[in-house]
């Protein structure tokens, strides 16, 4: 059942639930959605809150209808938003890779499960792939934000709109089945950014001014490079900005172990084992997936002997790892196809195998 | 200190409420919490599990094989879990719907009528899950009644507050458990 959250006020909430109550706070105007576990809840909060604060909510007929309405919502400049998880993601690609090219400020939930296929309703990261490199077609990025945490859920949320609206590209917040279903004490805070000002391109009906038409369609070729090398300055521009990671004694590190979103939490603890045996491991979580943190990562690929990469599934994060260390240094993985992560003491057994 | 406490039972008897009462205590402790459901295809009538870990460092990991702490209020859930008691800890038994057949002597095991205590003297056999909090608040010693109760007041929807007395009563109940004829 969902909590009534007032901000500064701890409160125990599951991820889903947080997700949304964030998503309020955030202005979201307009959520559509279709139900699929491990996220239902969302769409769920989401059918009476917005009802409740006079805001749209609508209960789509498939995923691929409701991450088109977030697109047409969108070009009209308001906060809008859809949620899903992979099976179901998967169905949205097209849309997505078309929001790019009209740079509309799309968010989308992805709560992860696991695939391929219908796969099952069990905690995954089998979605980073498909998250970070996408399904659609063209050259595009979407901004991807991956939470630890159910306070993270709710923080990055907030940040999953101000990026969206800033770069004008949808951006993906990236959890999984357990940061979605666990609860834990999360404080709301208000909506930390600015607004940003999209007077600009929304299409807001041309009264007084001339029309405008959002469309990714150039016919001319040269017309076309010109637009992918602006959208490209823009990721650039994002890297430089707003790649965001974690880490903890990776400075003096041999080892260090790299995972993101739920796994981390396990991993923390296992490197946390590993140092009371006097073994010199250090952690790195990346925040952002795509800005990757490269820079950093090749940095640390100086002073660390090993990258052991730690993800709930068949091993994707790792290869980004392998890119940014460039053969430096030996990169392991250590995995699990679905599920809850590895427990930190199984965790620590391999890394040692592994020293 | 971190412990890890597991609540397990039939589906519909609370199991989940339960842990959502304790894992709102632990919050208003200001201790780090999580709870993780079991979830999977459930259905009514099925097993059903929460683990709820408690910390005062950051939580290790929000899903445990094993617990300091378990709560079983069926057999099934008797027969599956007193193997993923830790050594030296303990397993409540809810002894009105599971026969306690003790195999380790390695662990406690305080055996009580729970769902014969809630019918008898709450008249209401659905108070069974918080009179179990009640037993592990006396048994565990890691949170206080008092702070149980505001944990009810957070997790009892506004519609429902009437509910609240009867249920500080199968948490007081529970928490004399050993008044009770075992």
């Amino acid at each position: 059942m969902a909590v009534e959250c007032l901000t500064g006020k701890k409160v125990l909430i599951k991820g889903n639930y947080a997700i949304a109550q964030a998503a309020v706070n955030a202005g979201c105007e307009c959520y559509f959605g279709y139900p699929i576990t491990p996220q239902s809840e969302i769409g769920e909060f989401m059918s009476g809150k917005m009802q409740e604060l006079g805001r749209a909510y609508v209960s789509a007929e498939s995923e691929l209808a409701a991450i088109n309405m977030v697109l047409g919502a969108c070009s009209t400049g308001v906060k809008a938003m859809s949620s899903s998880s992979s099976c179901a993601v998967a169905l949205m690609q097209e849309a997505l890779s078309y929001a790019t090219a009209d740079e509309l400020p799309v968010v989308l939930v992805s709560v992860m499960r696991g695939g391929p296929g219908l796969g099952n309703i069990y905690p995954s990261q089998g979605d980073y792939n498909q998250s970070t490199k996408g399904g659609g077609n063209g050259d595009y990025k979407l901004i991807v934000l991956a939470p630890s945490t159910v306070q993270e859920c709710a923080d990055l949320t907030y940040k999953a709109f101000y990026l969206a609206h800033k770069y004008k590209n949808p951006t993906v917040l990236l959890a999984d089945g357990l940061l979605g279903q666990m609860m834990e004490p999360v404080e709301f805070k208000p909506y930390p950014y600015p607004e940003i000002d999209n007077s600009s391109w929304a299409l807001t009906g041309a009264k007084g001014r001339d029309g405008r038409i959002i469309r990714s369609y150039a016919p001319l070729a040269d017309r076309q490079c010109e637009f992918l090398e602006k959208l490209y300055d823009k990721y650039k521009k994002i890297e430089e900005n707003e790649t965001e990671w974690e880490e903890l004694n990776a400075e003096d590190a041999d080892v260090v172990l790299v995972s993101f979103g739920s796994t981390s939490r396990n991993v923390n603890s296992a490197a946390k084992l590993l140092r009371q045996k006097g073994l010199k491991v250090g952690t790195f979580r990346p925040i952002t997936l795509f800005p990757f943190p490269n820079n950093r990562l090749a940095e640390l690929s100086k002073s660390v002997k090993k990258f052991v990469v730690v993800e709930v599934n068949m091993g994707q994060m790792v290869n980004d790892v392998k890119l940014a260390v460039n053969g430096r240094v030996p990169v392991e993985l250590i995995n699990k196809g679905v599920g809850t992560p590895p427990s930190p003491e199984e965790i620590a057994a391999k890394v040692e195998e592994l020293m | 200190m971190e412990k890890d406490i597991i609540i397990a039972g039939f589906g519909g008897q609370g199991v989940l409420l339960a842990g959502e009462v304790l894992a709102n205590g632990f919050m208003i402790d200001d201790k780090n919490v999580t709870w993780y459901p079991s979830y999977g295809a459930e259905m009514r009538g099925g097993t059903v599990n929460c683990t709820v870990v408690m910390s005062d460092d950051d939580v290790s990991a929000v899903q445990k094989s094993q617990a300091d702490y378990i709560i079983v209020l069926n057999q099934a859930s008797f027969d599956r879990f007193e193997a993923g008691v830790k050594k030296g800890g303990t397993i409540i038994v809810n002894s009105s719907l599971a026969q306690v057949k003790k195999s380790r002597d390695d662990i406690n095991y305080i055996s009580v009528p729970i769902t014969q205590t809630a019918h008898d003297r709450l008249s209401n056999v659905r108070m069974s899950n918080i009179l179990a909090l009640g037993v592990f608040a006396r048994v565990s010693n890691l949170v206080s009644l008092e702070t149980l109760e505001k944990a009810l007041n957070n997790v009892i929807p506004p519609h429902r507050k009437a509910l609240i007395p009867k249920n500080i009563e199968a948490l007081k109940l529970g928490y004399e458990y050993d008044l009770l004829k075992v």
